[in-house]
């Protein structure tokens, strides 16, 4: 163990392109390097185009680097998931890095992946960059959980780095960085508050009438843990507790409520996700 | 007593040394008498007292200290130098680049909201102090405090890290004042507080100012939900 040289890990990237077809949109382009996938398209609701996207080896060890990009032309509309969760294993010392670079010109894009879990000791970066452009419309969420709640196991000396950055038209809309470096930040009363699972779920462009609505889905019970705001025309719901599951549960409520508005469609949730 | 007089008069010759003008202009520009609102917002605080986060003196000081460690250390203090860097070299388009960034930076809508109201405040103001502002920069300025704060320390040469040292010191104070009425807790219980985080000060300054752009940036998680949650909060008497 102690010979693994740094930065030998697996480097994957992925390019996705969807293009508008007279009645759906199609999966026009995909780039990919290294162990990272997708299955074919699906079409469970007519014209909106379902991915999943795998990475096969199961994990993502210290000195990975996963490079996810996807490009939605005018008037496209995808749904981008995972058939499971994201592990983040034990590092030796070298960082695994993963990052999402996703842009939408007028479409719709909808970036819904099941949770990622960081074992103990493990050393990753995240970053996800959206960048909308002119009416491009967004519904996207990320679900993390440090260490492995469920078996008691916490997140230990891991360090973590997250970051979410979305623009509009050039200008940035949103700049989230959290690192997780110490135990300060995973056990301070305004930081993680010894909480495993934290997870921020977005939608633009979003209004006050939204915002009541997501904020109506919410069950009484999780009040203190789940909470909604409205930055400008981006709707942020944040969730600060013990359970992916919970986290998800809200989420999907949440989406359920404002897909509709947001992307002018009745929720479709993908097969995958009740496997 | 003439002999003890001289001596203390020779004493205190010794003593006078040049007064830099721009020092009283710091004191000025944190000063909580400045009509800007600073006591008017908790940022979370009110809500994470309601629900019990923040109880007592010992969790109070706790709180304030993580935001000053990571917020502020590592957003607003970096920023300030981009901002100051910016007005010095007269990059107009950069001080409207970096004001954006601080903006998307706040996380909700009550803290984009203050940092907002704060600005228009300042901005003002500003021209009533003698600070001329052009056209071109009054809508940069009306949307951002911190940039409106900055504009000024440079106008009168306030050095980048004592105008940083001094705007830690008038948030601080604000929000030790706002967790004192709001717990409540006594008046010498935030003077202990202050004089537990003020000596931190220069450090935090000094690590704020050598942070390079890919680490800017450091979210509060648990404030950020409390200031969220703030925004339904049934009673309230902050603005944030």
């Amino acid at each position: 163990m102690a010979t693994v040289p740094p930065n030998s890990g697996w480097s994957a990237k992925l390019r996705l392109g969807f293009r508008r077809s007279p009645h759906k949109t199609l999966l026009a382009e995909r780039h990919r390097q290294g162990p990272l996938a997708v299955q074919k398209a699906l079409y469970p609701e007519g014209d909106v185009c379902h991915v999943y996207l795998l990475h096969p080896p199961g994990g993502v060890a210290g000195g990975d680097q996963l490079h996810v990009q996807a490009h939605l032309a005018a008037h496209t509309s995808a749904l981008i998931t995972t058939p499971g969760a994201a592990k983040f294993y034990r590092s030796v010392g070298p960082w695994a890095e993963q990052t999402q670079y996703l842009s939408v010109d007028n479409g719709c894009l909808e970036w819904l992946p099941q949770e990622n879990i960081f074992f103990p000791q493990a050393k990753a970066k995240l970053t996800t960059e959206v960048h909308l452009n002119q009416n491009a419309r967004f519904i996207g969420w990320e679900i993390n959980c440090l260490g492995r709640p469920v078996i008691q196991e916490s997140f230990g000396a891991g360090k973590a780095i997250f970051q979410f950055r979305l623009y509009k038209d050039g200008l940035p809309l949103l700049l989230e960085r959290l690192p997780v470096l110490d135990n300060t930040m995973l056990n301070g009363v305004a930081n993680l508050r010894g909480q495993p699972v934290f997870a921020s779920l977005y939608a633009t462009p979003t209004d006050d009438k939204m915002l009541h609505i997501a904020r109506a889905t919410l069950p009484e019970q999780y009040k203190n843990q789940c909470a909604i705001t409205c930055v400008d025309e981006v709707l942020i719901a944040r969730y600060l507790g013990n359970s992916t599951e919970i986290a998800r549960q809200l989420f999907v409520k949440i989406w359920t409520a404002l897909r509709p508005l947001v992307l002018k469609r009745e929720a479709c949730v993908p097969r995958i996700w009740l496997t | 007593m003439v002999v003890v007089q001289h001596k203390v008069t020779a004493i205190i010759k010794n003593m006078i040394t040049p007064i830099d003008p721009s020092l009283l202009r710091l004191l000025h520009l944190v000063s909580p008498s400045l009509p800007i609102g600073a006591f008017t917002y908790s940022q979370g605080l009110e809500w994470a007292v309601e629900c019990d986060w923040v109880k007592n003196e010992a969790q109070l000081l706790e709180w304030i200290g993580h935001l000053l460690e990571n917020s502020l250390a590592q957003l607003e203090i970096p920023l300030l130098a981009r901002l100051y860097q910016a007005r010095d070299t007269q990059d107009k388009q950069a001080f409207k680049d970096w004001t954006y960034y601080l903006l998307a930076s706040r996380e909700t809508q009550e803290l984009r909201q203050e940092e907002r109201n704060r600005g228009r405040a300042l901005a003002s103001l500003l021209p009533e102090l003698g600070i001329p502002i052009s056209t071109d920069i009054l809508p940069v300025l009306k949307s951002c405090q911190l940039s409106g704060f900055v504009y000024a320390a440079q106008y009168w040469h306030i050095p980048l890290s004592i105008a940083a040292a001094g705007y830690l010191w008038s948030w601080l104070e604000a929000i030790v004042l706002a967790g004192v009425k709001i717990i409540p807790l006594g008046q010498s219980a935030g003077q202990r507080i202050l004089a537990n985080l003020s000596p931190n000060i220069p450090e935090i300054v000094k690590c704020g100012l050598q942070l390079t752009d890919d680490k800017i940036g450091a979210s509060c998680p648990a404030q950020i939900l409390a200031s969220s949650l703030h925004e339904t909060q049934y009673t309230r008497i902050y603005r944030s």
